[in-house]
């Protein structure tokens, strides 16, 4: 039973990573022009953000899955579940640059900006790397809460742990068994992500302690 | 002043303190080495001295907010003993009943108004009715200038109105010796007279004063004994005149003229 | 605009399961949220075996997905002896989850006092648990109500989970009127607006709420 359920681990993981993955890219752009200057820009990706973030994954999901082929764009469960918590994690990941740009002082871009410095290397010397310690264990954080919500994708039939899990559970009737199993797989793949998430963290303070 | 030394050498009396002996470590770091203090009833003791002295760690031994290692406390009638294990929770609890303790940052209760404050503790402590705590707090605010303040929260008000507040808050339970810590130093200097007059006013009144402070002025003015601190230990304690004028000890000497100089 | 004729003619079959989809919610915040403040105390209380057990329900509520505990309890229960509706197995899950969740931003709360305050508490005789109840709590409590008040709106979104066991909140009603009229697109657009605005409309209140409690702190 154990054998069938875990079968959907590498599904569940991959799901997880491409999103996070395409996710965390798409984020840097939508950050951007979160923050630009130019006023229908800025709406339109704050309109993104908070429209992806106000509405469930499920309904997105079926929204991708069972919406999108009435207009001939043919997916399947795979692709669909990807492109809908990508998309989610964009808007996600952006809010997490976003509040990790927020943390550095006004005072680096200014001192940054005195020294003569242009806005690439401004960011990609000074302030990247500032944030991105700030940024890394909400990044972290956020994988775990994807790994869980990535159990949707079995609703529109994506063969990941929670879809193996009720799989075995209808063939056994031991439907205690099999989802606790489903359950505990999930936290001990978020261990891992929690323990990182913890020690960057402590490692990153000490650092700047002594700065 | 003459009196004072005098008075001190004898047996506490009702009211007074006595500490004998008072140590404190954090593992093998110690931080009080053998502090003794004997004060008679109405007296104002200010503690002096270059920060990391141990004068608030000495102070917060007093009402047990830290754990001292060694030594005994008298308050009034009450007895702790820190070289026996940690003490019964009646001595404790007695022990904090007759002392009050007004903080550095006030550490007014920003959920309660300000009446609440003052109010809250005497009924849930003393059992007072409503009507009694309310009658106390009155005549207290009354007394610290800020009866009109009774309905606001306390973030409405400046420090120096807060830490007038805390002292209110504190006297309402009727403690036998009040301690101080630094209590204007969060305070910007004309917000700190405010509470310093009413220290005054307090002293004036008799009572019993523990106050850990920067301020030399209320040092030599209002208090009767000065203890200077370094390093956890007492290098002196004496007539507030003589040790801010005349210090025996050649670091007081030096630690007043660096202050005095500023 | 077709559409929005379409949209309105399916009103009536979708606001039931709204209706569904918030009284699931209104019940899960209201056992939720005590459960959640019972856990934060029995962890932060001295019973050792109670925090272990309690330390269990937490970590599971949290690090589960919802949807497992759903199908765990909607499986689970029954095998167990003890049938119910899935409706109210759906309460007691998200429960658990909303408790779960809860519960560490109550112990968050908790330690977001200072210890000043438990010092002032001390000093002014108010010590052990009138202290907790009188100074302590109640500034926890306004420290978490936000968080408390955005898990709130979480617990909304995710009621969309007891779709999976058939409970006929508004997800399962879009997916029906889907089936029917084939305009799959249209209907979980129409379900998305709802979703979204009731979550905006909330979210406003949330920051309201927000502005009122910081006053005092």
């Amino acid at each position: 039973m154990f054998a069938q359920i875990a079968a959907g681990v590498g599904m569940t993981v991959s799901i997880t990573g491409a999103s996070l993955l395409i996710g965390a890219l798409l984020g840097l752009p939508l950050v951007a022009a979160r923050r630009s200057a130019w006023t229908p820009l800025r709406t339109l990706a704050t309109a993104y953000i908070d429209i992806v973030r106000t509405i469930p994954p499920i309904t997105w999901l079926f929204l991708i899955y069972f919406g999108l082929p009435q207009y001939a764009l043919r997916l399947d469960s795979v692709s669909a579940s990807i492109i809908g918590f990508s998309m989610i994690a964009s808007a996600y990941m952006a809010e997490t640059y976003r509040s990790g740009l927020l943390s550095i002082p006004q005072g680096q871009w200014e001192a940054a900006t005195a020294l003569g410095m242009k806005f690439l290397p401004k960011t990609r010397y000074i302030i990247t790397p500032q944030a991105f310690k700030v940024t890394l264990p909400a990044i972290a954080a956020y994988a775990i809460s994807l790994l869980k919500d990535s159990a949707l994708a079995s609703t529109i039939g994506v063969h990941e742990i929670t879809y193996q899990a009720g799989l075995v559970s209808r063939a056994t009737h031991q439907g205690l068994l099999a989802f606790s199993i489903a359950g505990l797989l999930y936290i001990a793949m978020s261990i891992p992500l929690a323990l990182a998430a913890r020690r960057v963290d402590r490692v990153l303070r000490q650092k700047l302690e002594v700065a | 002043m003459e009196i004072a030394t005098e008075r001190a050498a004898s047996p506490p009396t009702v009211g007074g303190v006595k500490v004998l002996g008072l140590h404190k470590s954090y593992g093998k770091h110690a931080v009080l080495h053998d502090v003794n203090l004997d004060m008679a009833e109405g007296e104002v003791v200010s503690i002096i001295g270059p920060s990391g002295a141990g004068k608030s760690t000495f102070l917060r031994c007093l009402n047990y907010l830290e754990v001292p290692t060694a030594g005994t406390i008298t308050i009034g009638d009450t007895t702790v003993d820190a070289g026996a294990r940690r003490p019964d929770r009646a001595s404790l609890d007695r022990l904090r009943r007759v002392t009050g303790m007004v903080f550095q940052n006030f550490n007014l209760f920003p959920h309660l108004t300000v009446l609440e404050n003052i109010t809250l503790p005497q009924m849930k402590v003393l059992g007072r009715s409503r009507e009694e705590a309310n009658a106390v707090a009155d005549s207290l605010l009354n007394r610290v200038g800020l009866a009109a303040k009774s309905d606001q929260h306390p973030s409405r008000l400046s420090g120096g109105q807060q830490q007038r507040i805390a002292i209110a808050r504190a006297l309402a339970l009727s403690p036998k010796v009040m301690l101080f810590d630094e209590p204007t130093s969060a305070l910007d200097p004309e917000l700190g007279l405010e509470v310093l007059a009413v220290m005054r006013d307090l002293a004036d009144e008799g009572m019993t004063m523990i106050v850990v402070t920067h301020e030399m002025h209320f040092a030599r003015d209002v208090s009767d004994r000065v203890m200077v601190m370094a390093d956890g230990r007492v290098l002196e304690l004496g007539p507030s005149e003589q040790v801010m004028t005349a210090p025996t000890h050649e670091r007081t000497k030096k630690f007043l003229r660096a202050v005095l100089d500023r | 605009m077709p559409f929005l004729d379409q949209w309105i003619s399916w009103l009536p079959a979708l606001s039931p399961g709204l209706g569904v989809s918030l009284t699931l919610t209104g019940l899960c915040l209201l056992f939720g949220m005590p459960f959640g403040l019972l856990l934060a105390l029995i962890l932060e209380g001295p019973v050792k075996p109670l925090r272990i057990a309690a330390l269990v329900v937490v970590e599971v509520g949290r690090g589960a997905p919802a949807l497992v505990l759903l199908y765990l309890l909607y499986f689970g229960l029954p095998e167990g002896g003890v049938t119910l509706s899935a409706f109210a197995t759906g309460v007691i899950s998200l429960s658990w989850t909303t408790g779960a969740y809860a519960s560490e931003l109550f112990r968050s709360g908790l330690a977001a006092v200072p210890a000043g305050q438990r010092e002032a508490a001390v000093t002014s005789g108010l010590r052990g648990w009138s202290g907790f109840r009188y100074i302590i709590l109640p500034q926890a409590i306004r420290i978490s109500t936000p968080p408390l008040a955005s898990l709130g709106v979480t617990i909304f979104q995710t009621s969309s989970l007891a779709f999976v066991i058939a409970v006929p909140e508004l997800m399962s009603k879009a997916y029906a009127l889907g089936s029917i009229t084939f305009e799959y697109l249209s209907v979980f657009a129409l379900t998305s607006v709802l979703y979204g605005s009731i979550t905006l409309v909330a979210l406003a209140f949330v920051r309201l709420a927000e502005q009122r409690l910081s006053r005092h702190l």
